[in-house]
């Protein structure tokens, strides 16, 4: 009050000027202030983030290390490991022997399937009080499983089939009349052969139109896919359109029985390299065969 | 374009829900894109219908372009009217090497030797199914397209879907269609609904069966404190095969839509056991109607309103692929069987 006073007496805008100067220098320290404080938090923020990435490496590494560890084992004496072993040593101990464990586990169940599919893999359950049995078929190609068909069977005097989600085009009635009453692996194997080479033809033409597509198109197939007719171009300047014609006649193969290779260009199929592509069709499965020519640069 | 292909047009358009008639006409590619855009859909339907016969006849368009489009609507919405389901018998040698190309020429060739007066039109579907629209005429009169007859036929497959065929016609359909197909004969199913993906998925196996399994999954527990533990455990056990049994009889998941079963009895009338004196067959017919017949034959079975296990009467509808049966007296057995064995 006392420096208002004698600032009142040298005028007040004087004042209020010195009032001004004062505040702007608060303002600006302020500000100053704030700017540290926020540079600090983003900085420990930071240092949070870099610190819980060292932790992920970390840990990442080690399970990688002690996978490798334990793999080298397992492949040294194809661990059969038992239960008592997760009770062994301490804490990091029994981490350890029990991803040990689930890894040998996980070998043994992969030689049991092998196994499995070595003596002709069905899986047989047994239907109401042993009258019948019910008995699923899995079909794979390359390794990859598809779908599973079922089937149950009345074991009376005579084998029935009673029920089953098998396709009307798969010549089940014919199978059955020919094996079904008297060897029952004989029929199961052909029903199996015919499956499987049915998904296989399905699923090689889904990978033409997955992997090849822009290349190849099918320009025609139907359900049992046995006849599919694929177009492609020619990788010369004019690019001609060359139509090839696959058909299967053996149905319990994936393979084509007959392939036929059509062109605008009358002389083009009977070139040698469009016959040695004829023959690499027959004992190939096509889109292999078609990824070949590709890399090979015989079509577009 | 002729005064009868307006006539049809102008049916075939009446027919089409306005919601539907934008999305069919963008189909049918015989409008240029200007032409189309130039249609409004908001419009009444007889002012919309005006103006597409004048670019009908601006374009030069004939009855052929107006049954395709009647066929794109049929094909997008197959739910109307009834389907019949035909089964193929004697397959030969060539049956599974058929294409759809041969398979065309052939039948439209069969048919027209059959029949004077008879328009075919033929449509590959993108399921790899084929559509026939056949719109039958006789010696005297043009085919008529208002009441035309829909096939549905996938190549290898025995089976025949069929729509609006009249007694009259079936003859000539069956000569054209064994064949052309290189079957040796063809036979009723005695299976009919209204939905034919429906047929179609209870025929070729689509719908998910259920199969006993090793491991039987476990129930979830639904109430999180049981009353008693012995109770609890009696009952989900109760309640697990009740409905292991439902969907081994029904399928899984989605169940085909059918809208009817029917069962015809032509069983003598028995007394405390002993045949009755009557010999007249005690005649009666029994028949079950729902909007989705084969969810609520499983319901009753998984509620515990239905014995389980199902009695085969019930479960042949989807074991055997038809809803209509004949009971006689020889045991069901006989009858039921006379469809498909497998």
């Amino acid at each position: 009050m006392e420096d208002a006073r004698e600032c009142l007496g040298e005028g007040v805008l004087k004042h209020l000027n010195v009032l001004e100067v004062e505040a702007l220098a608060l303002s600006g320290r302020q500000q100053l202030c704030l700017q540290q404080q926020s540079r600090v938090d983003d900085l420990r923020i930071m240092v949070e983030k870099l610190r819980a990435h060292r932790d992920m490496l970390k840990a990442r590494a080690k399970t990688n290390m002690s996978l490798q560890h334990l793999k080298a084992v397992a492949d040294q004496r194809n661990v059969d490991c038992n239960e008592d072993d997760i009770n062994a040593g301490g804490s990091s101990r029994t981490a350890q022997s029990q991803l040990s464990f689930l890894v040998a586990r996980r070998t043994q169940v992969k030689d049991l399937l092998q196994a499995h599919h070595f003596i002709g893999g069905y899986d047989v359950t047994e239907t109401g009080r042993g009258k019948g049995v019910y008995i699923s078929i899995a079909t794979a190609f390359e390794g990859l499983y598809l779908e599973t068909y079922n089937l149950e069977l009345d074991l009376g005097h005579v084998v029935q089939i009673c029920r089953h989600n098998i396709p009307p085009f798969i010549p089940l009635e014919k199978l059955a009349q020919v094996h079904l009453q008297t060897d029952l692996m004989d029929f199961l194997s052909a029903l199996s052969d015919h499956l499987n080479a049915f998904a296989g033809r399905r699923q090689q033409v889904c990978l033409i139109q997955e992997v090849l597509l822009g290349s190849v198109e099918v320009m025609e197939s139907n359900v049992l896919f046995n006849t599919i007719v694929l177009m492609c171009k020619d990788a010369g300047e004019n690019g001609r359109a060359i139509l090839c014609t696959l058909e299967y006649s053996d149905l319990s193969r994936y393979l084509p029985t007959k392939v036929t290779i059509e062109s605008e260009d009358q002389d083009l199929p009977s070139t040698p390299w469009w016959k040695e592509s004829q023959s690499l069709l027959l004992c190939t499965p096509a889109h292999k065969a078609f990824q070949a020519l590709k890399m090979k640069g015989l079509i577009a | 374009m002729d005064d009868s292909a307006k006539q049809v047009l102008r049916k075939i358009i009446r027919r089409i829900p306005s919601n539907k008639l934008q999305n069919i006409l963008s189909k049918w590619e015989h409008l240029s894109k200007k032409q189309f855009r130039s249609l409004e859909f908001t419009q009444a339907k007889w002012l919309l219908c005006d103006n597409l016969l004048s670019l009908c006849e601006e374009n030069d368009l004939s009855m052929k372009h107006v049954t395709e489009l009647e066929m794109i609507y049929r094909i997008e919405n197959p739910a109307q009217g009834s389907w019949n389901v035909c089964q193929l018998i004697d397959p030969s040698e060539e049956a599974v090497t058929v294409d759809s190309l041969t398979f065309k020429d052939s039948f439209k060739a069969h048919l027209k030797h059959l029949i004077s007066h008879v328009s075919v039109k033929m449509k590959k579907h993108e399921d790899n199914a084929i559509w026939i629209r056949i719109a039958w005429g006789d010696n005297f009169t043009q085919p008529n397209h208002l009441n035309p007859t829909y096939v549905v036929h996938h190549l290898q497959t025995p089976y025949v879907f069929v729509s609006g065929l009249t007694a009259k016609h079936k003859p000539f359909l069956h000569q054209a269609l064994i064949p052309s197909t290189h079957y040796g004969g063809l036979k009723d199913v005695h299976l009919s609904g209204r939905c034919l993906t429906a047929l179609r998925d209870l025929l070729m196996r689509q719908y998910k069966q259920a199969f006993p399994v090793k491991h039987p999954r476990l129930l979830q527990e639904k109430s999180p404190v049981p009353s008693h533990p012995n109770i609890e455990t009696e009952h989900a056990k109760h309640t697990e095969k009740r409905l292991q049994m439902a969907a081994e009889a029904f399928g899984e998941g989605i169940l085909p839509k059918l809208e009817t079963a029917v069962y015809k009895l032509e069983t003598r009338f028995r007394e405390n056991g002993m045949p009755g004196r009557r010999e007249e067959p005690f005649r009666g017919v029994v028949k079950f109607s729902s909007s989705n017949l084969l969810e609520s034959l499983k319901n009753c079975v998984s509620s515990g309103m239905a014995s389980a296990p199902v009695t085969p009467l019930l479960s042949s509808i989807t074991q055997k692929g038809r809803n209509y049966f004949v009971i006689t007296d020889k045991g069901p057995g006989v009858s039921h069987t006379q469809g498909r064995k497998i």
